[in-house]
């Protein structure tokens, strides 16, 4: 028998998105008091912030109208930002940018840990009564009709072959009168409820990246806190998006990352090699020389922007944070904009919910805030931007420089895009001349476990665990093609863009290959549901708790 | 005094109970041993031969099986008439299932999993693993005695144990159990169809990682772990792929181990392996590959194809 629980909204996903949403609504019932409303948070970590992964520099803008006492209720704001360096790489030098883009100016921003940020937050929201399930993922949107009635809990004590164990509990069905949708980037849940009601018809591709980053103590001294440093160029070439950072905190602890555009053409293309190869360039290495590495993480990020962003309203539902894509690539930024639209949301599900009326017409009234609201007004001007470096880096900043002065202004707008994993080229097309050896000192990265590090070990440095017993959460629906097909064409990519080693082609019995799912190495990054060519792959939750641990991150 | 709860089934004393009168020794403070069970004479014996001040048998007919709720009361009463001020257990899964109640009833700290012991002034500060053994934490506990530690199995070497000149007194506890009050009722014990092992206990570990390339290549490490008297174990793609149980799997999502030999055949040594054993005392490795980090830890090393050494080592060892 299901268990089944009614509230009157629901929360999926507790990030800042999530958590704005929910302290939103406790602030919303203190200011219009009446019959108190019945809120729910679920959270797939095992505590909040358990899955939060971002560099980060936060935007305040949003935390200051949320909670205006910021500072004496303690937020973990590791420094404010006190110098913003931005250079370009070639393999062996470094050009300082003369001026700071000024997208990229953080005066009167903060680094943090976005684990601990997310983590205080959800002890505010915890303090206003709101239950938060943590380790608790959904799997599934409840309808009513076409109108959305909450989500049903993973089920938990599934065995590999998909049989109950002794410790088996179904999920529970979670009947909301509002959902808010915040899973994050890629969200299994928005994924599912925006295929279901098309929610994306008439909305460009959404374009993503993949972060990769690692947590360094360093040497005292050797950067001040509050430094913040972006690259641009090497190790990428001049067609791939993407940059680094290196964000300084006190005490030595140091933010070192790696973005790339998930559209890259280049199907050898590796994500963790090229964060390898910048840590070797001089300017990384020379900070982290000494230093030690001390977490590891990677985490998709949607940078598609304005155009493509869903209807973030149906019935019954509204979607916020990087679920529906609310960041600006321009800016690197997209926590407050999390925040901001967890707020309005808020508002507008209380409405409904006191309104008695959670129809898409009533629920369009987010939408309506987003467009009156300095999300838009951050987010339209730089709505090609993302787009625009899909035609080489020097273009990208030409438009992007361009945009600032025009608005955004492009003769074709959207400036058209097609979603990354059409643009990886085939072997056969990128490599004309056969295909690269991944052994050759040109393209080898030497592993030194000091500053280099091979994935399988980063993954034990990010704490993921699952429950071993359990049926793989990355679903192949055909993994013919990966030892036939995809084999040939795309080399497997998979095994390269995937951060975390989850995917292996081994010597099969036959002498062929076959493809391994290494499941429990998994840290949740979503980049395989994005990027697979074939659009085989399917990143479902695993059992509840699962997933990496980025304390500190 | 520190109080060592000894385990015991079937009458058989637990191994790791002398890791944990080892670290209790460390303390400096005298040692006793308690043993509990129902004729447990024999275990009594063999644990006598530590350096410590007494043996306590704590024997009753309800405690004949292990119950958390029979070793909770039996242990509270025990505590309450000798008045530690430690309390030091192995840190296995029967520890684990009543330790907690046991600290809990008490409501006495419980540190657990401890794998170092520090002394500084008047303090006593135990060194426990968080996040997954990447960092120790130094944790100190307060307010009144008794303290319960359970210390990580292989952490304290149980030869390490001081052997006394003579074997202990042994006495009987009157602590008496009302098998009325427990609530567990055990089955017979559990047995798989096949034997599942408890690698912990292996003295000898033979350890197969991907090198092995095939499932019909095992025979050469069974072999080899015969010629050794040892126990057959893996890294993670061996278990994956479903060449040997899950049960013989070392590593941080396997098992623990620390035996006195740990014999790695083409076990490249990722730290996921690693942490699962490197606390064995002579660790041996055989891979192809020189630059592999197992023989970052490895006291032997042989850079060479297994399929070529291990024949070699199994004809010397049945000569």
């Amino acid at each position: 028998m299901r268990e089944t629980l009614d509230v009157d909204v629901l929360i999926v996903g507790g990030g800042p998105a999530g958590m704005s949403a929910a302290l939103r609504l406790a602030q919303l019932q203190k200011e219009k008091a009446g019959e108190p409303l019945a809120i729910a948070v679920l959270e797939k970590a095992r505590e909040s912030g358990g899955h939060m992964l971002s560099g980060a520099v936060l935007d305040p803008s949003s935390l200051r109208q949320l909670v205006p006492d910021f500072k004496d209720r303690g937020a973990p704001l590791a420094a404010e930002v006190q110098e913003d360096r931005v250079y370009f790489l070639t393999r062996t030098s470094k050009f300082k940018f003369p001026i700071t883009p000024p997208p990229l100016q953080n005066h009167g921003h903060y680094i943090i840990s976005l684990n601990r940020f997310v983590k205080w937050l959800a002890g505010l929201v915890e303090a206003e009564g709101i239950d938060t399930f943590a380790g608790f993922p959904a799997s599934e949107v409840l309808y009513d009709g076409d109108a959305v009635a909450g989500v049903r809990t993973g089920d938990r004590g599934i065995d590999k072959h998909g049989q109950p164990k002794s410790t088996f509990e179904p999920g529970v069905d979670i009947r909301a009168k509002v959902t808010i949708f915040a899973d994050g980037v890629r969200g299994n849940m928005t994924k599912a409820l925006v295929r279901r009601l098309a929610l994306d018809e008439g909305r460009a591709p959404q374009l993503y990246a993949i972060g990769i980053k690692e947590l360094w103590e360093l040497p005292k001294g050797r950067l001040a806190a509050g430094t913040v440093i972006h690259t641009m160029g090497y190790p990428l070439q001049m067609e791939e998006f993407g940059g680094a950072f290196v964000y300084a905190m006190p005490d030595g602890l140091t933010s070192v990352g790696f973005v790339t555009g998930l559209d890259y053409r280049d199907p050898m293309f590796d994500p963790h090699l090229a964060f390898q190869r910048f840590k070797q360039h001089p300017l990384t290495s020379s900070i982290l020389q000494g230093g030690q590495m001390v977490r590891y993480g990677a985490k998709a990020l949607p940078e598609g922007g304005w155009h493509t962003i869903p209807r973030p309203y149906a019935a019954g539902a509204l979607i916020a944070g990087d679920a529906a894509g609310f960041l600006n690539s321009m800016r690197l930024k997209g926590i407050h904009l999390a925040m901001r639209t967890g707020m309005l949301a808020a508002e507008t599900a209380f409405d409904a919910v006191r309104a008695g009326d959670a129809s898409a017409a009533r629920l369009k009234g987010y939408a309506d805030a987003i467009d009156r609201s300095e999300v838009r007004r951050e987010l339209y001007p730089v709505r090609n931007v993302h787009q625009s470096f899909s035609y080489g880096l020097l273009p990208g900043i030409a438009y992007s420089g361009l945009s600032l002065v025009t608005g955004g202004w492009w003769y074709r707008d959207p400036m058209p895009a097609h979603a990354g994993y059409e643009r990886v080229a085939k072997i056969a097309e990128y490599y004309p001349n056969g295909r690269p050896d991944p052994e050759t000192p040109l393209t080898q990265v030497r592993i030194d476990r000091q500053l280099t590090f091979d994935k399988l070990t980063n993954v034990h440095y990010s704490g993921t665990r699952h429950t071993e017993d359990q049926p793989s959460h990355l679903i192949v629906h055909d993994a013919e093609i990966c030892r036939t097909r995809c084999a040939a064409e795309y080399g497997n990519p998979c095994t390269r863009f995937c951060p975390a080693q989850v995917y292996e082609m081994v010597d099969a019995a036959d002498g062929t290959k076959r493809l391994q799912i290494n499941a429990s190495n998994c840290v949740h990054c979503k980049t395989c549901d994005i990027m697979d060519p074939y659009q085989v792959i399917d990143w479902v939750p695993p059992e509840g708790e699962g997933g990496p641990q980025y304390e500190g991150m | 005094m520190v109080l060592v709860i000894a385990e015991q089934r079937e009458g058989k004393l637990n191994r790791a109970t002398w890791e944990a009168v080892a670290a209790a020794q460390q303390t400096g403070v005298p040692v006793k041993i308690a043993v509990i069970g129902a004729a447990v004479d024999a275990v009594a014996t063999e644990i006598g031969a530590a350096d410590a001040t007494e043996v306590i048998l704590v024997e009753s007919p309800a405690l004949a099986d292990y119950t958390a709720d029979g070793y909770v009361s039996a242990l509270a009463a025990l505590i309450g008439e000798e008045k530690p001020a430690l309390v030091f257990l192995p840190h296995t899964y029967q520890t684990r299932d009543f330790a907690p109640a046991l600290a809990a009833r008490l409501a006495r700290p419980l540190i657990t999993d401890v794998i170092a012991l520090k002394q500084d002034g008047g303090t006593r500060t135990y060194v426990r693993p968080v996040f997954q053994g990447k960092l120790n934490a130094d944790v100190t506990a307060t307010g009144p005695g008794p303290h319960f530690v359970t210390v990580q199995i292989g952490a304290f070497r149980a030869d390490g144990a001081k052997r006394g000149a003579s074997a202990a007194p042994t006495r009987k506890a009157s602590v008496t159990v009302d098998a009325g009050a427990i609530r567990q009722k055990p089955e017979a014990p559990f047995k798989e169809a096949k034997q599942a092992v408890d690698l912990s206990q292996a003295e000898r570990i033979v350890s197969v990682g991907r090198g092995i390339k095939g499932q019909e290549h095992l025979k050469i490490a069974q072999d080899l772990a015969a010629a050794l008297g040892a126990e057959l174990a893996a890294s993670r793609p061996i278990c994956d792929a479903g060449w040997l149980p899950m049960d013989r799997q070392i590593g941080s999502s396997g098992q623990t181990v620390a035996p006195k030999l740990y014999v790695a055949l083409g076990i490249s040594g990722a730290i996921q392996h690693l942490v699962g054993m490197k606390g064995s005392r002579t660790i041996v490795a055989i891979n192809k590959d020189p630059e592999a980090p197992i023989f970052e830890i490895a006291d032997y090393g042989i850079a060479g194809d297994l399929f070529e050494v291990v024949p070699a080592l199994i004809a010397e060892l049945n000569k």
